[in-house]
């Protein structure tokens, strides 16, 4: 069964059977809520991946802290996350329904963090805030109910405060500059979309943003990447020209590993949703409780939303040219990429800073050479595939931009260090006393 | 006068000739008498179509239109030739509820149009019985339409075919409350059994369709369905075009035959041959990403092509993904497509409804309808404030038809939760025009399938006598076509499945009948 199917029956139980009979516990909770911001991430067009990984970063930091509260074996990161100020405390000796305060927590952040959501996401979020509300308060009494509901209120409300002065609250345009200097020049980033919009550069100024756990967007810097030149044998054109083969030689083993990590906004729940996708199940595999739901889901989503910042501090440091620029203009005019072209500047590459940080999160958490198989496309026809490691997968995850064409192999090799860079710092969280 | 001046001066010559004439569209929505709005919740999100078809026998075209919530209309066309638009409101049997589309066809065969009606439950075929009055037929008929999202239609005469076969589109699961997205419900093909149709034959896989359209994309003389998907509800979709052959299993184009992994909110399709190879060209109509579709080759040796299209809306400037007047800067959210030569140019012009689906904060609100003029070299130039039909009313489906049988084409706009929009084109200095009606003896009177040629001194000009495509409606009756300065053309008829009547000169600016083995019957109003 595949990871969304696995939830969509826990939400066909939720719809069908009365309140009395499906109170959903704090786990299914977050599952439902997590397929839900999912989903969400990708029926938002404001969601483009450093969105998404902001959003779940944010998400899951409430969910934690309104878990944490009522947790003696849960830290909470306020004080560790940069700006993060300590959460509203709860009354002394009163009684908290948990799974109220968590779903209290969860609703109120997703209907901030989606608000740019259409009809449809609007229409379920609101179905799902009130359908989850109604079962979690089932059988608790009236003033422990209301107690808890504020409380989980409360935490998301103060996470959605600290969240206001990150510098990536307030996204216009789908992110899309309308005015920015784009640097000219031989090697450097031109358009390659035939969308108007995106004939200036996805949030330019989003390498600028708070970080979580890292102390800023420069703190894994990168070493330039090869120079411009379309000498033959340059180590430009090296690049370029493997990128070239590797199209012309796509094997179908290459071409299933480009789409399944091509997550593409607006038609996936973009590469940091598919690596929340991938905790999920791990998670669900394990039966891990909500502690350790939430404590996995915010190391993850933190690390992540910090990935996003640092590479697109160092994709606005180098502004460097996509491969099909390079590509159509030197070797190959007819040469069309598998996947689409992001818009904006090329190296390093996104997806591979921010799966290699996801990697060094996950296997802080679950362990080295931990094998999984990720089902998290099932839904969109592409099969499960297994790997023997997380850092396996986050390497499969960053070559498969060379197989797609997007990413020369210096943005992958040097994404993924970078993000395994990232990833260390929200190791470093302390969640545990 | 220097050499340099004469050469400004023969730019500025050349300049005016490329620029097409701006139509000029006066709104006559008030005086109309029309009042139909497309109204209901997030049920009714897509559809709102309007079909534009004689119903009452006296050759002016009628408007049906979808309400959504609200009741289905179906209005009279009292114009006078040439004069303003006047209508009145008639009970035709139409008047239910849930109606999302209307499509007009005369399944059988009966020279009076049928209508088929798309609802959000289940659809309704209404046999027409003359007079603007209709009458429910689908146990008569044997259809047997699902409760389910109807969100596109289609049909087509398949060879040697008494009955037309209809293809139902559909969207998601109305049902679903928290998780509706990858729901898309089953597309389905109903076929004829003599005269009466047989039960629906899915069209798996489906992917919540908002626009069909049968198609004879290669000029084999056997249709294909082309259904544009909307990206947001399905998984594992794209666009799909389906291979249809007569009474045959469907299967779907392949990438490995040609046809592109395409992704887009496909909300509308269009057909026209714009660049005289015999071969139309598809316009898309989608969120923010319009596409104009071109094959990559078009043989010119009688080979079939293979399905496979480039985009050329970007360079043709086309793509219209944001408003061109207003001040809203975010992508624009386009509906009903629709190809008509507005200037009697002889270049098919293009028009496309906008409108937000419902608050989306990420696309334009203040998003005006689009009037993209043909130039001469290939490309379009928007023209709709020009024109006066920049609409900033949130517009769904939409017609071009001339409702005054001018010569010119009107336009009719549907809106959501608001009143539907008319125009009348009072164009001044047009080109001259033809407007043609097939009609052949037995089944498929009115030639669906067939290809309309007029021949000029620049070339054959020709279009595809369809049903389907736009936004939840359609149109059938007069197919118009442009002269530009000609005063006779020379038309003939490819009829379905591929036998082409003779060449014959007709008088510009004139309506006729073309028929089979026949001369071209010329018909005036009254």
């Amino acid at each position: 069964m595949g990871f969304m199917r696995g939830v969509a029956a826990v939400a066909a139980a939720l719809a069908l059977a009365s309140a009395a009979e499906a109170r959903p516990s704090p786990e299914e909770v977050l599952q439902l809520d997590t397929r839900l911001a999912l989903e969400l991430t990708r029926h938002t067009p404001t969601t483009s991946p450093p969105v998404a990984s902001r959003a779940f970063a944010y998400l899951y930091v409430a969910a934690y802290e309104a878990v944490a509260g009522g947790s003696g074996d849960l830290v909470s990161l306020a004080g560790q996350l940069d700006g993060l100020e300590p959460l509203p405390p709860r009354e002394a000796g009163a009684t908290y329904d948990e799974g109220v305060v968590l779903q209290a927590a969860l609703s109120t952040a997703m209907a901030d963090l989606y608000s740019h959501t259409g009809p449809t996401g609007q229409r379920a979020l609101t179905r799902m805030a009130e359908r989850l509300a109604d079962g979690v308060a089932d059988g608790v009494p009236p003033e422990v109910e209301e107690r808890s509901r504020a409380q989980g209120e409360a935490v998301a409300r103060h996470v959605l405060a600290w969240a206001e002065g990150d510098g990536g609250a307030v996204v216009e345009n789908m992110g899309f500059p309308l005015a920015w200097d784009l640097p000219k020049g031989d090697g450097l980033w031109v358009p390659t979309s035939r969308i108007v919009q995106q004939q200036l550069p996805l949030l330019p100024r989003w390498g600028g943003n708070r970080t979580f756990a890292m102390p800023d967007g420069a703190a894994c810097p990168l070493p330039p990447p090869p120079a411009y030149s379309t000498e033959p044998g340059s180590a430009f054109m090296a690049e370029a020209e493997e990128v070239l083969d590797a199209r012309r030689g796509l094997t179908d083993e290459q071409r299933a590993i480009a789409r399944f990590w091509s997550d593409d906004p607006m038609l996936t729940s973009t590469p940091p949703g598919h690596w929340i996708a991938i905790a999920e199940q791990v998670l669900d595999a394990q039966d891990a409780d909500a502690e350790r739901r939430v404590e996995v889901l915010a190391r993850l989503s933190v690390a992540m939303a910090d990935a996003f910042i640092g590479c697109w501090h160092e994709k606005f440091v180098y502004n460097y040219v996509r491969p099909v620029t390079v590509i159509k203009a030197q070797l190959d005019p007819t040469f069309e990429p598998l996947l689409i072209t992001p818009p904006f500047p090329e190296y390093p590459s996104g997806h591979s800073t921010q799966s290699a940080a996801a990697a060094v999160v996950l296997t802080a958490m679950f362990g080295e050479d931990f094998a999984f198989t990720d089902a998290s496309h099932e839904d969109d026809g592409l099969p499960a595939r297994s790997f023997p490691s997380f850092e396996a997968a986050a390497e499969e995850a960053a070559m498969s931009r060379l197989y797609g064409g997007i990413h020369f192999r210096s943005a992958i090799e040097q994404g993924l260090a970078q993000g395994r860079c990232v990833g260390a710092y929200a190791v470093a969280l302390r969640t545990r006393p | 006068m220097n050499r340099l001046a004469l050469i400004a001066s023969l730019l500025a010559t050349a300049a005016q000739a490329e620029e097409p004439l701006v139509p000029s569209f006066v709104e006559e929505t008030e005086a109309s008498g029309v009042a139909s709005s497309y109204d209901g919740g997030w049920e009714y999100m897509v559809g709102g179509g309007v079909a534009a078809f004689d119903c009452s026998g006296d050759g002016f075209p009628d408007l049906a239109f979808a309400g959504g919530e609200s009741a289905a209309s179906l209005w009279r066309n009292l114009s006078a030739q040439g004069g303003p638009l006047r209508f009145e409101k008639v009970e035709s049997g139409i008047e239910m509820d849930g109606v999302t589309g209307t499509y007009p066809l005369d399944v059988d065969g009966d020279g009076v149009q049928d209508l088929m009606l798309l609802r959000q439950g289940e659809s309704v075929l209404m046999r027409g019985l003359g007079a603007c009055r209709f009458e429910r037929a689908d146990e008569s008929w044997g259809f047997r339409a699902p409760d389910a999202w109807t969100s596109a239609f289609s049909a087509t005469w398949e060879d040697g075919a008494e009955w037309p076969t209809l293809a139902l589109g559909t969207y998601i699961d109305p049902k679903e409350e928290f998780f509706p997205w990858g729901t898309c419900t089953d597309n389905l093909l109903f076929r004829p059994e003599g005269r009466r149709f047989g039960g629906p034959l899915p069209l798996r896989p489906s992917y919540c369709a908002l626009s069909m359209l049968f198609s004879d994309w290669d000029r084999s003389g056997t249709p294909a369905l082309r259904i544009a998907n909307d990206r947001e509800y399905y998984k594992g979709g794209q666009e799909q075009m389906w291979r249809v052959p007569p009474g045959a299993v469907p299967s779907l184009y392949t990438e490995a035959e040609g046809w592109k992994y395409l992704r887009i909110w496909g909300m509308g399709i269009a057909s026209r041959d714009l660049d005289g190879d015999g071969y139309p060209e598809y316009a898309l109509s989608s969120m923010m990403d319009n596409k104009l579709q071109t094959l990559m080759r078009a043989p010119g040796d009688g080979a079939a092509p293979r399905p496979d299209y480039s985009d050329v809306a970007f360079p043709k400037g086309a793509i219209a993904q944001r408003p061109y007047t207003g001040g809203d800067v975010r992508p624009s959210t386009g509906w009903h497509v629709e190809f008509a030569d507005v200037n009697n140019d002889t270049r098919p012009d293009l028009f496309i409804a906008k409108g937000n689906v419902d608050e989306m904060p990420d696309f334009a609100a203040q998003d005006p309808n689009n009037l993209l003029l043909l130039c001469d070299d290939g490309t379009f130039r928007e023209a709709g404030l020009e024109a006066g039909i920049a609409s900033m009313a949130v517009s769904r489906g939409g017609t071009l038809a001339d409702l005054n049988l001018d010569g010119l084409p009107d336009l009719v706009v549907t809106n959501r939760r608001a009143n539907a929009q008319l125009w009348r084109n009072a164009t001044e200095g047009a080109g001259h025009w033809l407007e043609l009606r097939l009609e052949q003896p037995g089944p498929n009177r009115d030639g669906v399938g067939a290809w309309i040629e007029v021949r000029l001194a620049d070339g054959v000009h020709s279009r595809e006598v369809t049903v389907g495509g736009g936004q939840a409606g359609g149109s059938m009756g007069w197919w118009h076509m442009g002269l530009g300065a000609a005063e006779e053309a020379e038309v003939r008829v490819v009829w379905p499945h591929g036998e082409a009547g003779e060449w014959e000169t007709v008088r510009a600016d004139g309506f006729y009948v073309l028929s089979p083995d026949a001369a071209a019957r010329a018909w005036s109003p009254g």
